[in-house]
């Protein structure tokens, strides 16, 4: 399914409130964006999931407000961050939470838990741009210019996010081991 | 560590960690949950039936329904040429609207 697809099912959502249209785009999006929550809220999955929906939500509602300039990926994705954030100011809870908690989210809530740790133990590490900007980069594979555009920031801004994400996560991952483990 | 290194350890580590999550009904309920929308299917017939009219009004109005026979031989063939050749581009559309369902024509 290429971006052909997703200007084609935009068009039909946007000019004949095509559901079944916008059905297709959800399916085709909705792994990588519950994902980017996913690990956003650090294993929470059914936060991840409402934000997730919410988002999607908003992007039916402001469709014709897409303009094609960057891929639908993007701007769903530029929805989703602000949906984060939007959400952790609302909540102010995120950076408070207890590892023991966490903890029992991960073995009660999320069936990749034990494979999720080192993950989530790792971007706890980073600010939430840093986070934001490292997970869009290594796992969702966006450009800096896409993760500029999604987080509302100059290019500069977003690769410096991205290289202080870098530095800290090498120093925790050479420290855990995991790079002696590879070689 | 080189940054090339640092580059591909990370890919490595997030490449490991990166799951496809299953769709587990997540679509269907954002579907159940969109706000009803306006029908805007209307704005189309409004269009065909003014396009109708006007057709009409001006085939009537110049006598061009009413002197058919002797117009239609006078049309230059170039013009019932490219007439011709809209049918297949009109039936090729028509025939990929109503043969997928997924896309519906108003």
């Amino acid at each position: 399914m290429s971006n052909t697809d997703d200007i084609r099912w935009v068009a039909q959502v946007a000019l004949l409130g095509d559901k079944t249209a916008f059905d297709k785009l959800t399916c085709k999006y909705q792994s990588s964006i519950r994902r980017f929550f996913l690990n956003l809220t650090v294993g929470d999955a059914p936060l991840s999931d409402d934000l997730a929906q919410e988002t999607f939500i908003k992007a039916y509602l402001n469709i014709s407000t897409f303009k094609g300039i960057s891929g639908f990926s993007t701007w769903l994705y530029r929805i989703a961050y602000n949906v984060f954030y939007d959400s952790a100011r609302a909540q102010k809870h995120y950076d408070d939470i207890d590892e023991q908690v966490i903890d029992n989210q991960h073995h009660t809530l999320n069936e990749f838990s034990a494979e999720k740790m080192d993950i989530y133990k790792a971007l706890k590490i980073l600010r939430k741009e840093e986070q934001t900007a490292v997970l869009l980069f290594y796992m969702e594979d966006k450009t800096h210019k896409e993760i500029a555009k999604i987080m509302n920031c100059p290019l500069g801004t977003a690769k410096t996010y991205i290289l202080k994400g870098k530095e800290k996560l090498s120093v925790y991952l050479t420290q855990a081991g995991y790079g002696n483990e590879r070689n | 560590m080189e940054t090339n290194e640092t580059d591909n350890m990370l890919k490595g580590f997030f490449g490991e960690q990166k799951q496809e999550i299953a769709d587990n009904g997540f679509s269907k309920r954002v579907m159940r949950k969109l706000p009803e929308q306006a029908d805007r299917s209307w704005i189309v017939w409004v269009f065909a039936i003014i396009g109708m009219l006007t057709t009409l009004f001006l085939g009537f109005y110049t006598g061009l329904f009413q002197n058919a026979q002797f117009v239609l031989p006078r049309i230059p063939v170039y013009y019932i040429l490219a007439g011709v050749f809209c049918f297949p581009l009109v039936g090729t559309i028509g025939f990929y609207f109503t043969q997928n369902k997924h896309y519906r024509l108003i």
